[in-house]
């Protein structure tokens, strides 16, 4: 899990272009939309493509990301149960 | 204002090949909405508003063989043709000037997206190279007509011809012309397929604005003319006078590149002002037609912008997105000209494909309402980026 | 009716160096046929967060933006108004490139959003909070003419009072080897191809201004020959600037800070293309 969810900060960073930002500068309970990063429904929308291209999950309804997206450990969670790559 | 008055229309979308056409269907309901059979995508899965004619169908009725051309400017001078015929301007036209404004945003894209690579790799495609952008687009049609002295274009996505109409009126207002074509065009292509596809916000069933399951939006295509001008003008050709435009107004969201506010304040801000130009006050509009795009954002924050506007006093409200599908760069127009048939014949268009109402929104007619007579009646484009325009058109 | 208009600051992003008038004076000269513009460092007006999703026009387009409106002191100006021949041209080429090579599937939506011609203008309008009239006009090299034009003409009508006029257009790599196959850059003789991103203040108070708008027109059909002004000395501006579809833009800025400096009493920018011809007439306020 370690390593997932280090692989998917380092996603995060270069999908959504977080130029000045590290890995260790996000943490895995720390919300990423609204507050936090910051990041907006354009962002999940980024993620969602990157979630298909990198492990294979299809998400039909954009609304859910709103869940899955709260934090990289409840991104890490869903990647792991939901993974076809 | 000095009256500003509409003396041509001409109108080409999924419900009708002009005005007759699309009057009948807005009498009997029906939708032009179905499934694709000209764009040339993998995502054939998605319903459609396309215009019912394919390019060389298109040519053969305006007697062109040349290439280059686009869909866009075929489906735009088609409709011109139409405005222009109806305005008496192609037998005989006045030797001062006319300005063309014209909304569109994809411009040749449905050229561009077939050769793309071979633009970069080779000289085979070299012609369409130029046809590639927004300003070539009018220019193909402009030079067709051979009418105008002064021709530009507007590219606001969705709400491009009504911010066309926009500019032309104030160039009538300011007296640097006394009459202009105004309006937009857009075929659909597959580059705007798929984006609207990875924003998430296409309906894979008919649309259904305002309704509590709206899932999304349908793309159409289209394109729509106003030919617009002073009274005098109209007065000295003879030319015969259909209504006016009353006022318009064009404000900014400024909230997000693809999403309203929630309290739509760009759209509040743009129907307020067209209401001060035309000196009336909500209760005066008898319809309003919608943006309505049919996605949960639009459609809820359109909501609120026109329930602030007319308080609990709500006119006949409806999408007729329905219908054509969401024609984008030509919305404004193509909506435009449907408001206008709307007044002349006294019909209230439908607002189909919906059926439960959804919370905190407006519920818009579903059934067209004929023998309804209508003395001012508001259109409504808004566009990504918060370009949010809206017009009213007035009985002489 | 019929107020007059003013340009109360101006600046660019250019092949010369950004935000500043130092062309004037220590003008940089290029023998390329296709340069890319001087950037700034984007970092002194934008946070990195923010500016994470923006391609180099959008990033140039804000900060020349920001800048007029630091010097003309105007932060919420009536009307945000944009030029641009080309849009975005980076995003839709990213866009496209990723539709024709790999498909339809798993595109990326950012590159959609921001391929639109009207982004930059709404940028602008988002960053500053901004609920004023806002359009875009994408008519190749008249584009920005247009967006002139527009503000011009609704401050004579009253209709407003200060207007943010901006002209942006940017050249990859590939889309000059594109134009340069139809023959219009590239070849021996034009100025570079190059880009461009410029901003302008316009106001109907003379106070503290660069200059004064006397007259834009539009035409199409047939040449300027009737309205430009033959008294009035036609201004070379594509040597400094290059060739590309904002260039006229270039032109009003360099003129109305050459008027400033009281170079001239009067200068008109003539563009006279395929697609129509403008001319653009500014006076002195010395």
């Amino acid at each position: 899990m370690e390593e997932l969810i280090l692989e998917l900060k380092k996603q995060i960073i270069e999908v959504l272009n977080l130029e000045d930002v590290q890995p260790e500068d996000i943490e895995n309970d720390a919300p990423l939309f609204g507050e936090g990063l910051g990041l907006d429904s354009i962002d999940a929308l980024e993620l969602i493509v990157m979630l298909e291209k990198n492990y294979g999950i299809k998400i039909k309804d954009p609304s859910a990301g709103k869940e899955i997206f709260k934090s990289v450990n409840t991104m890490a969670a869903f990647v792991s149960d939901h993974r076809t790559k | 204002m000095e009256p500003i008055v509409i003396t041509g229309i001409g109108v080409v979308s999924a419900i009708g090949i002009g005005k007759a056409a699309t009057l009948e269907s807005l009498r009997s309901q029906r939708t032009g909405i179905g499934p694709m059979r000209f764009l040339k995508t993998s995502h054939r899965e998605f319903p459609v508003g396309e215009v019912k004619l394919s390019d060389d169908e298109m040519k053969q009725r305006l007697g062109i063989t040349a290439e280059p051309t686009t869909r866009t400017a075929l489906m735009g001078m088609l409709a011109m043709q139409e405005a222009l015929e109806e305005s008496n301007l192609l037998t005989s036209h006045p030797s001062y000037p006319i300005a063309l404004v014209s909304g569109t945003t994809v411009g040749g894209m449905d050229k561009s997206e077939q050769y793309y690579l071979d633009y970069l790799d080779n000289d085979t495609r070299n012609d369409y190279i130029r046809t590639h952008d927004c300003g070539t687009t009018t220019q193909l049609m402009a030079d067709h007509f051979g009418l105008f002295t002064m021709a530009t274009s507007v590219s606001t996505a969705c709400s491009s011809a009504a911010n066309a109409i926009i500019l032309g009126a104030n160039l009538i207002r300011s007296r640097q012309t006394e009459m202009a074509v105004v309006g937009g065009a857009e075929c659909i292509t597959k580059f705007h397929l798929n984006g609207f596809n990875s924003l998430m916000i296409l309906d894979h069933d008919q649309c259904r604005p305002f309704d509590a399951d709206r899932a999304g939006l349908n793309l159409g295509e289209g394109a729509a003319w106003l030919v617009i001008e002073t009274a005098e003008s109209a007065r000295r050709r003879g030319a015969k006078v259909i209504a006016r435009l009353s006022g318009f107004g064009n404000a900014c969201d400024a909230f997000h590149q693809t999403a309203s506010s929630d309290d739509g304040e760009g759209a509040f801000l743009a129907m307020q002002k067209a209401l001060k130009m035309a000196d009336l006050q909500p209760q005066d509009i008898n319809y309003v037609n919608a943006h309505g795009t049919g996605t949960p954002n639009n459609d809820a924050s359109e909501s609120q912008a026109l329930l602030r506007l007319f308080g609990s006093t709500l006119p006949p409200i409806s999408s007729t997105k329905g219908m054509t599908g969401h024609t984008t760069s030509a919305s404004g127009s193509v909506e435009a000209a449907i408001c206008l048939l709307a007044l002349q014949h006294s019909l209230v268009p439908a607002n189909y494909g919906w059926s439960r109402p959804m919370e905190n929104g407006i519920k818009p007619v579903c059934e067209v309402l004929t023998d309804y007579p209508l003395q001012h009646v508001m259109c409504n484009s808004f566009g990504f980026g918060g370009n949010d325009s809206s017009m009213i058109f007035s009985r002489l | 009716m019929n107020s007059k208009v003013y340009i109360k600051a101006a600046t660019q992003i250019s092949i010369q160096q950004p935000l500043s008038e130092q062309w004037m004076t220590a003008p940089l000269a290029y023998a390329e046929p296709y340069v890319r513009s001087q950037d700034p460092n984007f970092r002194d007006w934008l946070n990195p967060l923010e500016s994470r999703r923006m391609g180099k026009i959008l990033k140039r387009a804000l900060v020349t933006a920001l800048k007029v409106m630091q010097d003309s002191g105007i932060h919420q100006p009536d009307a945000i108004i944009t030029g641009t021949g080309l849009g975005c041209i980076e995003n839709t080429e990213l866009f496209l490139g990723q539709l024709c090579r790999e498909g339809e599937e798993m595109l990326k939506p950012t590159a959609f959003m921001q391929s639109t011609h009207n982004t930059i203008s709404s940028l602008i309008a988002i960053h500053c909070r901004c609920h004023g009239y806002n359009t875009t006009y994408s008519h190749k090299h008249l584009s920005f003419d247009a967006a002139l034009l527009d503000a011009f003409t609704q401050m004579q009508l009253g209709d407003i009072s200060t207007a943010l006029v901006t002209g942006n257009d940017e050249l990859t790599p590939s889309w000059f080897s594109i134009l340069r196959r139809t023959g219009s850059v590239g070849q021996p003789g034009q100025p570079p191809a190059s880009e461009a991103s410029v901003a302008m203040m316009l106001t109907t108070d003379p106070a503290d201004a660069l200059c004064e708008v006397e007259q834009v027109r539009l035409h199409y059909g047939a040449a300027t020959a009737s309205f430009a002004d033959s008294d009035i000395p036609p201004f070379d501006f594509k040597q400094l600037f290059g060739e590309c579809y904002t260039a006229s833009g270039l032109g009003v800025y360099a003129a109305a800070h050459l008027l400033h400096a009281g170079q001239a009493s009067r200068l008109q920018i003539v563009n006279e293309n395929e697609e129509g011809s403008s001319c653009i007439q500014l006076k002195s306020v010395l």
